[in-house]
């Protein structure tokens, strides 16, 4: 079995995974960080997306055993000293949480955009969560909840 | 669903890779950004033994001008949509690339990945075609190139030989002053699959006569497909209202879609017309 290192929200793991293993199946299953969602299992929703070095990824689509090495960000490691992070507070602020099914993969994104882009138009944020499948239709108070923590 | 179980190997040299893919022959499945392999995978679409990963070659993606652009296999579409060096040569394979999917999925699918799979729906194929691009392939009998227009042979099936690996996409350098267009044309919404793709290249002389014209066309047939029928009417003519009008007719009448939830065959041959006239139309004199 392939041996694995990564590191994930800051915390070092070495593991034996199968080569069948996703990356979305090692952080939920193997980890325990059930932050991190799935829905469509083809890539297309958004709600599995995790940062691996910074980059948003699907992990649904990705094989952990390409991770070797990697750092990965699930929505679990965005808080800081036990505080929720600007972003996240802004989406309670904004009320932009519904269900709350997308939010991890909308956190994750969001997250990333503001990381290249700290001051986005709202084109760029609508731009840039157009991955990001909300089904209870709550895309206006995300989008505010991402330009807040902006300003 | 889980994965069905198969072996993981990951060769680091382009020597490494073909050698893998002779000895394990149709064992192997090649990995590049792996958004394709997984979905087959999960799908129980391909049950291979072996899973070849391409990602840890990094020679494969590199993107440098060589007299025109040479385009690793696994160059992310992300990383093609910033490359100042990619847009030297292709802005409009850029601007392509710059249209697949959504964010996460241009950081993961690579041009070489989305080639090889071979789907009438790709949005930088179209391009490509436009662009007359030569795939590079590597085998055991070393390298060969095929114009793209030969690669793309059916649905999801490609010239691409089971002893082979596709290591790189050329781009020649388009002649002074050629114009390009492209539009991703979407009934839906921007990140899902195009009602129709249009990718336009066009070289005219001082007197606006037209001496090169390449259409290509994504989502409306099995393949992406080149407009054969309209260049012709373009090539030696300027574009007049009349011109442009009637090879937008031709280029509509090329294609052989299907019906989907982004558009009707009726729809998507319909829009095909409009976008390539509208396209042409806009090019200034």
């Amino acid at each position: 079995m392939p041996h694995l290192s990564l590191t994930v929200n800051g915390d070092k793991h070495e593991l034996e995974v199968p080569a069948n293993r996703t990356l979305f199946a090692l952080i939920r299953e193997d980890l325990g960080l059930v932050g991190t969602k799935d829905a469509c299992r083809q890539g297309v929703c958004g709600s599995c997306t995790v940062l691996v070095d910074g980059v948003p990824m699907r992990s649904c689509l990705a094989l952990a055993v390409r991770c070797q090495g990697t750092h990965i960000t699930t929505v679990e490691g965005l808080k800081a000293d036990g505080k929720l992070s600007r972003l996240q507070q802004e989406f309670i602020n904004a009320g932009a949480v519904q269900c709350g099914y997308c939010t991890p993969g909308m956190l994750i994104m969001a997250t990333a955009l503001l990381a290249e882009n700290p001051r986005p138009t709202e084109t760029q944020v609508r731009e840039a969560l157009i991955g990001n499948l909300c089904r209870c239709t709550g895309y206006v108070r995300v989008v505010r909840a991402v330009m807040a923590a902006a300003s | 669903m889980s994965l069905p179980g198969f072996d993981y190997r990951a060769p680091v040299t382009i020597e490494e890779a073909v050698a893998l893919r002779l000895e394990l022959g149709a064992d192997a499945l090649i990995m590049a950004g792996g958004l394709a392999v997984v979905v087959l995978l999960r799908e129980r679409l391909a049950r291979p033994a072996v899973v070849v990963s391409l990602s840890d070659i990094p020679e494969l993606q590199a993107v440098a001008v060589n007299g025109g652009l040479r385009i690793g296999a696994t160059a992310t579409h992300a990383a093609l949509a910033r490359s100042k060096t990619a847009r030297s040569i292709a802005p409009l394979l850029c601007e392509a690339c710059g249209h697949v999917g959504s964010p996460a999925i241009r950081n993961m699918g690579t041009l070489g990945g989305s080639v090889c799979h071979g789907d009438g729906a790709s949005d930088p194929a179209p391009a490509l075609l436009a662009l007359d691009a030569e795939a590079i392939i590597a085998g055991p009998r070393g390298e060969r190139r095929l114009p793209l227009v030969k690669f793309f042979l059916g649905a999801l099936t490609t010239a691409l030989n089971g002893d082979e690996i596709l290591v790189a996409l050329h781009v020649p350098r388009p002649a002074a002053g050629t114009q390009f267009r492209f539009i991703k044309y979407t009934a839906t919404s921007a990140e899902a699959f195009s009602t129709v793709t249009v990718a336009v290249s066009i070289t005219r002389d001082g007197a606006g006569v037209c001496s090169n014209a390449r259409i290509g066309l994504g989502s409306v047939a099995p393949t992406p497909l080149r407009a054969r029928a309209a260049e012709d009417l373009l090539r030696g003519n300027k574009l007049t209202r009349e011109i442009i009008a009637a090879a937008a007719a031709a280029a509509a009448a090329c294609t052989n879609p299907s019906s989907s939830a982004q558009g009707s065959a009726e729809y998507r041959r319909d829009m095909t017309e409009v976008w390539v006239r509208r396209l042409l139309a806009e090019m200034p004199a």
